[in-house]
This record gives structure tokens, sequence and C-alpha cells, in this order.
């Protein structure tokens, strides 16, 4: 959405003064307790020690206690997005929260200069019975506006949210896509200094999400700062400059927005290949009663010479291999394989199938290897899982394997596109 | 418009106990007070338009339990099942004023720890003035009394229960009730909120608690129960209200009820102190 104009050569956020920092989080860490139990014992404990005024940096883990968040710092200046990064887990909600004040740190500080609005809970302190107006009037306050303030933008908040003809109906009637934006229209309309977003550009239909995205655009350009939660990787390179990598609340990476996405990237998948597909990746034997009349007996990739490969180049001709055993005659073997990509929120990057494409290979009983060749391979260098099926014609499964994980190797680079581009460059007389 | 102060104070987040800087800590809970009146009168708005729009005879339930309960021990005592002996005004009268009183403060009470219950998905993600959830709950609180009172007016205007000037110092007793019950809810909220034996002890406690208030009977003059009865801190204060307002403003304990009064206000203070400080340790572990 934003910067779109850059999106090959990232640019490092300018070297702003230090007087500019609106956010500062210095030292961040903050315990867990998983026991509800002595969660709740703990909380006592706490709430005395405050009391007595005797609670100060705590340094000791209780027992069954762990670090949430340990020892995070990093630096929001005006006009700046910083995206948090990291697994579920990670901390990235626990340090929003201590940023917005709702919870104490037990170590290290955050200053703040500026008002802070989270674009968390959307639509907190709806009444379904209510109308939209007198919600939208409730939920402000809430974030903080007084009424002549929510006066002033009212008609702003129901053009934005597109609800102009069911601002006066109960909200309990609205679309849960409905109530979503008018969740995010009030949000939006509070005018902070930071806005902390968390998970939240993922209400309504494709074109409300794109206006969402133009109007936080267009706060980052009056000089609002951002502090963006995602898992989505489009989101925060799109939207930020520079970005957080938290793991196990640790900070692993900080800096320009790209290199910790691609470091990231890279984790997400080491941790795939620490698990090391052998080549060939052989599966366990079936017992004959479990058979359908063909086993798939192992799975691997091949290059351009075929020879056997642990992970396969990205735009270099590929075959993906099936090798399988039939036991009877099967009149219309098909291959299906869908590629999924783990960094894109598992999104589907490839589905292709024999069926579709009307071939099918009718066998006797024996031994064969089932190919997909790709004379290009399409997929970018990243770590990605494919589920892959062996079919009497197109309904009936033979054989599966679901999530073979793999990585792609090669020369293009990560996050510029979405496949690989097989090309030549030139040059003619007109 | 925030954008166009640029020296805005710096905020800052520490592990550190709030009370380490007291000065400061008052200074926030004034502001965040003051700051709050507006959100207070925007939630007990939503609050009470949500209850009257789901409900067809709306203001009617209002009414109901107060005049069951009057009726059944106005029953109970003309078959002399119930001896409560004499009281100032009649008795009907009598008991639906007490119990409104009682009421009033049975919701002040529990008004703290149901608000915090209901707004956990509130407090759990937006940081927003805490007593804004308190203030409209004791705004609700008078909103139901005022409804009890037409109710009692009638009452009064029926049974020509005589009325002196000092009706009009009622309020302010009542404030000191109200302050009471206040401050005891606010001092059991953080614990209210984390665990639930909180709120189910407190309904099985107040109704323990009526008994020994001089609600459906006259405040008895000797014996072990009457001690019991006088040391009971909401005796003097609702006492006095029902004194003030219905029995020509003899107040029969003048010192009982300065002492409770003191008790109710300082006590506020202290519990209000202690819900501000300890809400960021209730939120952090109560289930959102």
């Amino acid at each position: 959405m934003m910067i779109s104009e850059d999106q090959t050569s990232p640019l490092l956020a300018p070297e702003q003064p230090e007087s500019d920092v609106v956010l500062s989080v210095q030292g961040i860490s903050k315990k867990f307790c998983r026991s509800l139990r002595r969660s709740l014992f703990y909380g006592i404990q706490d709430i005395a020690g405050e009391l007595t005024g005797s609670r100060r940096q705590s340094t000791k883990l209780r027992s069954q206690e762990f670090w949430a968040l340990d020892d995070v710092s990093f630096d929001l200046h005006r006009g700046e997005a910083i995206g948090l990064i990291g697994v579920n887990g990670s901390g990235k909600t626990t340090l929003l929260r201590i940023i917005s004040g709702l919870i104490k740190p037990d170590r290290g500080c955050v200053k703040i200069r500026g008002q802070i609005a989270p674009l968390i809970a959307l639509g907190a302190g709806f009444s379904p019975v209510l109308t939209g107006r007198e919600n939208v009037y409730a939920n402000m306050s809430i974030l903080g506006l007084t009424k002549k303030q929510i006066d002033d933008r009212f008609e702003e908040v129901v053009d934005f949210a597109e609800l102009w003809d069911a601002i006066d109906a109960p909200v309990q009637s609205y679309s849960s896509g409905m109530a979503a934006r008018l969740g995010f229209a009030c949000a939006i309309h509070t005018d902070p200094d930071i806005l902390l977003i968390d998970e939240v550009l993922a209400v309504g239909d494709a074109r409300f999400r794109s206006k969402c995205e133009r109007r936080l655009a267009d706060l980052l350009k009056q000089g609002t700062s951002f502090v963006l939660v995602s898992h989505s990787f489009q989101n925060i390179l799109n939207s930020c400059t520079s970005a957080v990598y938290l793991s196990k609340g640790r900070v692993l990476m900080v800096g320009n927005a790209r290199d910790v996405m691609n470091e990231y990237e890279k984790d997400l998948f080491s941790v795939r290949t620490d698990e090391s597909t052998p080549v060939p990746f052989v599966l366990p034997p079936k017992p004959p009663e479990a058979s359908t009349g063909l086993d798939l007996l192992s799975i691997y990739f091949k290059n351009a010479d075929g020879k056997m490969v642990e992970s396969p180049r990205s735009g270099e001709p590929t075959y993906i291999c099936a090798h399988c055993r039939a036991h009877r005659k099967i009149n219309q073997i098909s291959l299906f394989i869908a590629i999924y990509q783990p960094a894109r929120d598992n999104s589907l990057a490839l589905h292709v199938s024999s069926a579709y494409d009307e071939e099918s290979f009718e066998i006797a009983p024996g031994e064969y290897e089932l190919r997909a060749y790709f004379p290009y391979l399409g997929l970018l260098p990243g770590s990605y899982s494919f589920n892959i099926y062996l079919k009497d014609g197109s309904i009936y499964v033979l054989d599966l394997y679901e999530s073979f994980k793999f990585t792609v190797q090669g020369q293009e680079k990560m996050n510029r596109g979405l496949f690989y581009q097989p090309r030549e460059w030139q040059i003619a007389e007109p | 418009m925030p954008r166009q102060e640029h020296h805005r104070p710096e905020i800052i987040h520490t592990p550190e106990s709030l009370l380490r800087h007291p000065l400061q800590l008052f200074r926030d809970m004034g502001r965040d007070l003051f700051a709050s009146r507006e959100l207070a009168w925007r939630l007990m708005v939503r609050d009470l338009s949500t209850q009257y729009r789901q409900s067809l005879l709306g203001i009617f339930w209002a009414f109901v339990p107060p005049i069951v309960t009057a009726t059944g021990l106005t029953f109970a005592s003309n078959a002399n099942i119930l001896n409560v002996g004499e009281t100032t005004i009649p008795y009907p009268a009598y008991v639906m004023f007490s119990m409104a009183l009682w009421q009033t403060f049975t919701e002040a009470v529990t008004g703290p720890i149901q608000a915090v219950a209901t707004a956990k998905p509130m407090l759990a993600k937006i940081n927003f003035p805490r007593e804004a959830l308190v203030l409209s709950r004791i705004g609700q609180l008078f909103f139901n009394f005022a409804i009890k009172l037409i109710l009692i007016a009638g009452l009064f205007l029926w049974f020509q229960i005589p009325i002196t000037w000092t009706i009009l110092l009622a309020p302010v007793a009542l404030l000191h009730l109200i302050a009471l019950g206040t401050c005891i809810g606010l001092l059991l909220t953080p614990i209210g909120a984390l665990y639930e034996d909180v709120s189910r002890a407190l309904t099985f406690v107040m109704g323990a608690w009526l008994f020994f208030t001089p609600v459906i009977y006259p405040p008895p003059q000797e014996g072990v129960f009457a001690l019991l009865v006088r040391l009971n801190p909401v005796t003097p204060l609702l006492v006095t209200t029902r004194e003030l307002a219905a029995q020509g403003g003899q107040i029969s304990d003048p010192q009982g009820f300065w002492i409770a009064s003191a008790i109710a206000i300082g006590g506020l203070l202290v519990s209000w102190l202690v819900y501000r400080v300890t809400m960021p340790f209730v939120i952090e572990r109560m289930s959102s």
C-alpha cells in the first residue's frame, strides 16, 4: 500500500534526530505463567507488592514462570512504521499491551511522547441492541474522544464505514463485515500520534481492506507513527520501513524491514530443514490390508540431469517424482500436487494435476516413477510444503502424502514478486 | 486534535510501584476522574438503553421487586407472623423506603465488580480511565433509585406522611451510604476480578447483612443483637437517611452517623487508590 513506488530496493528510514522519537522501548521484560492457578496467585502477590510499594524491577522467575519478553528495546520515530514479527507466542501482543499501558513491565521502561491509540479491539464495547450511531459514540468515547470531537467526525466515520442506511439500525442486524467496518472506522478516526495495529487489517472485503490501507498510508504521511503486528509478509513489507523480529520474547534482529523479513523467512524454514527430509524421502511401508492397490514408496526431486536433489533451484528444469508400486492394473493413474507457502499464511502457490490436464496413464502391476516435469521451476526461493495425491481418475485417491516440506534455492531475490518468470533481454531495431 | 500539541508530557511505563510517587499518582487520579466524566456518562447511557430497549415492560421491572417485598412483609407483619414492633411511619412505606435504600447500597457494593467483569474484553485491550466504569455504575444506581423514588413518593402521599425541610439533607446521607458501598465494592474488585469466589460469597454475605441492618424492622434497643446492629456501619447511614427524609429529622445517632461517614469517605479514597493501582495486575491475569 505505501512506499509502493519502491518495492524493489528497500529504503532505509532516513536518519532522524533523537528528539523525534515518539516511542522508546528500553529493555522491556515481562514474566508470564502458564498455570492459571499459579498465575492468579502471583497476581495477588504482585498486587500486595504494589500496594506496599515494595515492587521494583524484578529479575527472578518464580516457579513455572518464563520470560514472555526478555530485554526488548527499540525506538519509533515520528511518521515511521515499525513491524513486529515472529511466530505465535513470541510476545508481540504482550509488547503492544505494555506499550499501551495496559499491563506493567517487570523490567525496563517505555517512554511515550504523544497519544497512543490501539487498533486492536475493533468495536470494543459495542452493544448489539443499540444502533450503529449510539455505538459509534460509546466506542469513540472509550477510545478517548469528547462528544464534540465525535460530533465533528461522525459523518466521516459513517462515510468511511459505508453504512449510510444502516447507521440507525441495531448493530446485531449487521453482518460481521459491517460491524468490523464500523469498528475500524471508529478506531481510525481517533487521530492518534501512535497507532498500534494488531492483525486487524483483515477486516471486510478486499475493497474495504485496500481503503483501510490507503487511510493508514495517509495517516503515515501526516506524521502518525505505527507499530504493526502481522504474520503477513506483504503487510509488513508494504507498510513498514523497519521491523523487529521477536522469538520467544527476545529480539533476534532489528533493522530494515526487508532484511528482517528475509531473516525471518530463512528461520521459518530452517526450522523446517532441521527436520531434514532425507533424499529420497521414503514413506513408511504400509500393511497390505491398508493398501488400495497402489502404494507411494518415496518422494524426491530431480534436476535437469535426472539427478536426485534435496532442494530444487528456482527457474531451472525440475522433476517432482513419486515412486510407487502397483499391485493391480490401474486404468487412469494421475498425479495431483498442491504446493503451499508457510511464509505467506500457508497460501496455495501452485496446484497442478495430470487429471486437469487430461493426462493419465494406464499401468500394469509393477514399480513406476510418476513425474511432474517443470521446464522452469516457477517458485521463488523460499520454504514450501506440498501435498501429493495419486488418484485413479480425478477423484478416487489411491495414496497420498501431505505436508512434504522442502526449500527452493536460487539466485532470485525473495519478496520481489510472486513467481519466477523465465526471460531474456533483447534490443532490436524498430 | 492531538497532533497540534508537540510538547505533550512524556508518559513513562515502568515496573516501579505507583505508590512510590504519590504526588504524581494523585495528580493522575484527579486528571483521570475529570477526564472520565464524559465516558462515564456515555457508558451509563449505553448500559441503560441496552437494558431498557430489550425489555417490553421497561421501568415496570424497577417497581415490581420492592412492591412484592413490601407487600409480603406487610402481610406477614399484619398477620403477626413477623413481629417487627412499632415503626414511626406506616409499615408498608417504611419497608419500601428502607428496601430502596438497602438495594441502593447493595448495588453500590456489587457495582464495581460487575462493571469490571462485564467490561473485561474492553479492559484487556484498551487503556481508558477505569474510573469511568465505576462512575457509570454509580450513575445507574442513581437512576434506579430515582425510579423507585416515584413509587415511594406515591406511598408517602397515600399514607400522608408528614415531610419536613430536613428531607433536603437526606441526599447527603444517601451519598455517604453509597460511598460506603462503593468503598467496599472497590476494595473487593481486584480479587473479585481474579477469583470468582468473591462474587459468589458476596451474594449471600449481602443477604445475611440485610438482617443485621434495620431495614425491615426498626432499630432494636437492647440485647446482643442490638449491639451488632449498632456496630454495623450501614446502620447509622441508612437510619439517618430515613430519619431525615421521613421521620421529621430526629436523628437518633448523630455521632454514629459521623463516624460511619468518615469511614465511608476516607475508605472510598483509599479504595479508589487500591483500585487504580491494582488494575494493571488484574488485567494482566484475567482472561479477556
